[in-house]
């Protein structure tokens, strides 16, 4: 006992300047955001032309980091692969955190942000958007119940083991469940709650689908965009998603997973998946450009031109290719690191941050060349540019709202039960047995 | 219009309306907003026909023949005379003068192309209004119905509605919708100028810009100048332009003049190729 609560006090002293910065950060981004709405959209960067910039960007980002976790947890739930069962919450709990990130970067970036409950009172079915507001609805109650299916029976256990606040919070967080008296009984509600979660992971395979990959579509349905308008563009968002879901997970897992003999091998697992899903991203991508840059459209070879040679070609190359893909793909194959933890959760990293400018390049290329040729000289006013760099408060509000996530999500992990232990007092009694 | 109270009567019509959406789903209860009952006497009274009369005395004429007819019944297309236009942008600043368009939102730019090299140059200049397609690919993909296309093909925008979420500036292939990002031609002096301050009177009402209350925050285009439509005037870049070259009016009237342009071989219409069936119609 003594010895566990100095390791808890260490880790205490480890945590609490970690704590300290999110919260600082946090609390910049909530007054970012507070001048957001008090000022209106004139605190952004964007024109009219280049509509969408940074906090869309973020928020195809994170619902794409949502369904990627998500679908990810499916292979564990759904499809069997209990070697990696440790995963599976840190992937439910980030898909869950993630979502809420991502529906508040939309928020955001609304002209009149309180007026986003007219999307449920008008609603109109022709918009791809309006159908993506209903599907992360579903999606969200669907992982919220999931995790707590899978949790419950720790919860439970914790609610009566632990006093003080943490105690009350288990306690609140069971919603009523009791854990069963006896062993047979525990066992009997285990297996009924893996049930619930497998159901719930097959229902959520099609929704986290039409989550991230309708999200694409809200891009691939406007032909007014040449570089957007193509069937493959839903399917590249998807790909990403689960290239970044893994990469999130290996992150994660490295750093902060059960450090057991089984640690480096479920690491490794999930560098693997990220690997594959890595080079069937490079594969599709590969395939646009050469596909758009062989036409001689200039809505098309220009987006490409943009992106390749442009003013911020950097984020393709460093950010997209280099962080985003080659080096994790290096570190997760090469002899060298492939067998160190600290490599591979470093991999996993830089492809958390690489697919940030994935995702840049997503959206804002499109903007870059004018629909009518000339138009840009035929408006010439600021918020008829045809340039686009973030405003600093899109920056401060982006940086904030992400650490605001990021310390919820944190805290969530550190209390929450993130791995399932099977009950002590039932241990003891069948071990005497 | 005024700010109603919420009385017993429009709470239960509230609450139906939006029980009748939850259940069927579909934006039909708040789409129809038929436009208001014409007062025939409130019309501009215009000279007897003359043989040679100005082509925007005609127009008015047969605008005020239109309104006479249901709405659904009139079909308002636009026609623009490239030949004649010389590049003045008199209808960008009348238009920008009559809906009092803050920085940034622009209805009707005029495109400039020069042709060929010095010494052998010329210039063509090409207006560029709401072409109110026929399939306009802004309407569908509002998530809120903020926008429509009326039953006299006018493509229109309810700023009360709209969440300002810039799906339809992005969707549309000819930029005519601008984001209003609530700037201020004063913007930066000591004391905001009066010009800043005058109410728009697009869609009939009174737009006070002011905070961030609508039309801040919103989506915003050219409506073809609807609150003079229905006041028999003429859309005001037609009225402005000096060299008669743009022309407004009722395609479904066959003697129309804009059902004479339109009949022309010489008549094109900006990116056919993708569907969307404008209704601004160019001479060339």
């Amino acid at each position: 006992m003594e010895v566990k609560n100095m390791a808890l006090s260490e880790q205490r002293m480890r945590v609490y300047p970690y704590y300290g910065i999110l919260a600082l950060l946090a609390l910049v981004g909530l007054v970012a955001i507070g001048v957001r709405l008090a000022e209106g959209m004139r605190v952004t960067a964007l024109s009219s032309p280049m509509a969408w910039g940074m906090w869309v960007a973020f928020y195809i980002y994170f619902i794409g980091l949502s369904a990627g976790s998500f679908l990810l947890s499916t292979l564990i739930y759904v499809f069997g692969m209990h070697q990696y069962e440790k995963v599976g919450r840190m992937a439910l709990l980030s898909a869950l955190f993630a979502l809420v990130a991502g529906m508040l970067f939309v928020w955001i970036d609304l002209g009149h942000p309180w007026r986003f409950w007219k999307v449920f009172t008008r609603w109109n079915y022709t918009s791809v958007l309006a159908w993506e507001v209903l599907a992360y609805l579903f999606y969200i109650a669907t992982l919220g119940i999931e995790l707590w299916a899978l949790m419950r029976c720790d919860l439970a256990h914790l609610a009566l083991t632990v006093s003080g606040w943490r105690g009350k919070l288990y306690r609140f967080l069971t919603f009523g469940f009791r854990c069963p008296e006896s062993e047979a009984a525990y066992r009997r509600c285990h297996a009924q709650s893996m049930r619930v979660v497998r159901i719930l992971g097959i229902i959520g395979i099609p929704v986290a689908i039409m989550v991230h990959g309708g999200t694409g579509a809200i891009f691939a349905v406007v032909a007014a965009k040449p570089y957007w308008y193509t069937g493959l563009f839903p399917i590249i968002f998807l790909v990403s998603a689960l290239a970044s879901g893994a990469a999130l997970m290996t992150f994660l897992y490295a750093f902060f997973g059960r450090k057991d003999e089984e640690h480096l091998a479920i690491t490794r697992g999930m560098a693997n998946l990220m690997v594959l899903f890595l080079c069937i991203d490079l594969l599709l991508l590969t395939s646009e450009f050469l596909v758009g840059l062989y036409g001689k459209i200039p809505e098309h070879i220009r987006v490409y031109h943009a992106i390749l040679f442009g003013p911020f070609s950097y984020t393709f190359w460093v950010g997209q290719l280099l962080v985003g893909a080659l080096i994790p793909i290096a570190l997760a194959t090469l002899p060298r690191t492939r067998n160190n933890i600290f490599w591979l959760g470093l991999g996993g990293l830089s492809v958390v941050i690489g697919i940030v400018a994935v995702r840049l390049n997503l959206v804002v290329p499109a903007y870059v060349v004018p629909v009518l040729e000339g138009l840009e000289h035929a408006i010439n006013q600021p918020r008829w540019a045809y340039t686009y760099f973030p405003s600093f408060w899109e920056w401060a509000s982006s940086i904030g709202t992400i650490a605001l996530v990021v310390l919820l999500f944190s805290l969530a992990f550190q209390f929450l039960p993130m791995f399932h232990e099977f009950p002590q007092r039932f241990q003891a009694a069948s071990e005497s047995r | 219009m005024s700010a109603t109270a919420l009385n017993r009567r429009t709470l239960l019509q509230r609450l139906a309306q939006f029980a009748a959406l939850l259940f069927v789903g579909g934006g039909s209860a708040v789409r129809a907003k038929e436009p208001s009952q014409l007062d025939e006497s409130s019309l501009p009274q215009l000279p007897p026909p003359q043989p040679d009369e100005d082509v925007l005395i005609r127009m008015m004429r047969e605008l005020q023949r239109a309104l006479k007819k249901p709405v659904h019944e009139r079909r308002w297309v636009m026609v623009i005379d490239l030949r004649k236009c010389v590049g003045c942008h008199a209808c960008t600043i009348a238009c920008i003068a009559e809906n009092k368009l803050p920085p940034g939102v622009v209805y009707r730019p005029v495109i400039e192309e020069e042709i060929g090299e010095y010494p052998h140059v010329t210039r063509r200049f090409l207006p560029r209004p709401c072409l109110h397609c026929d399939h306009p690919p802004c309407v569908p993909v509002c998530p809120v119905h903020a926008t429509w296309k009326r039953p006299d093909g006018i493509v229109v925008i309810d700023y009360d509605a709209c969440i300002g979420c810039r799906y339809c500036i992005t969707a549309c292939p000819y930029g005519a919708r601008s984001f209003d990002w609530g700037e201020h031609y004063s913007d930066g002096t000591p004391r905001r100028a009066e010009y800043d301050q005058s109410p728009s009177p697009e869609y009939g009402r009174q737009w006070e810009r002011k905070g961030t209350r609508s039309p801040i925050g919103n989506a915003r285009k050219c409506h073809f100048c609807l609150h003079r439509i229905e006041k028999g005037m003429l859309p005001q870049c037609v009225t402005s332009c000096i060299g008669r070259a743009t022309f407004f009016g009722d395609a479904n009237d066959p003697d129309s003049l804009v059902s004479e342009l339109i009949a022309k071989p010489n008549v094109m219409r900006l990116k056919e190729e993708l569907g969307t069936e404008p209704r601004v119609y160019y001479l060339v």
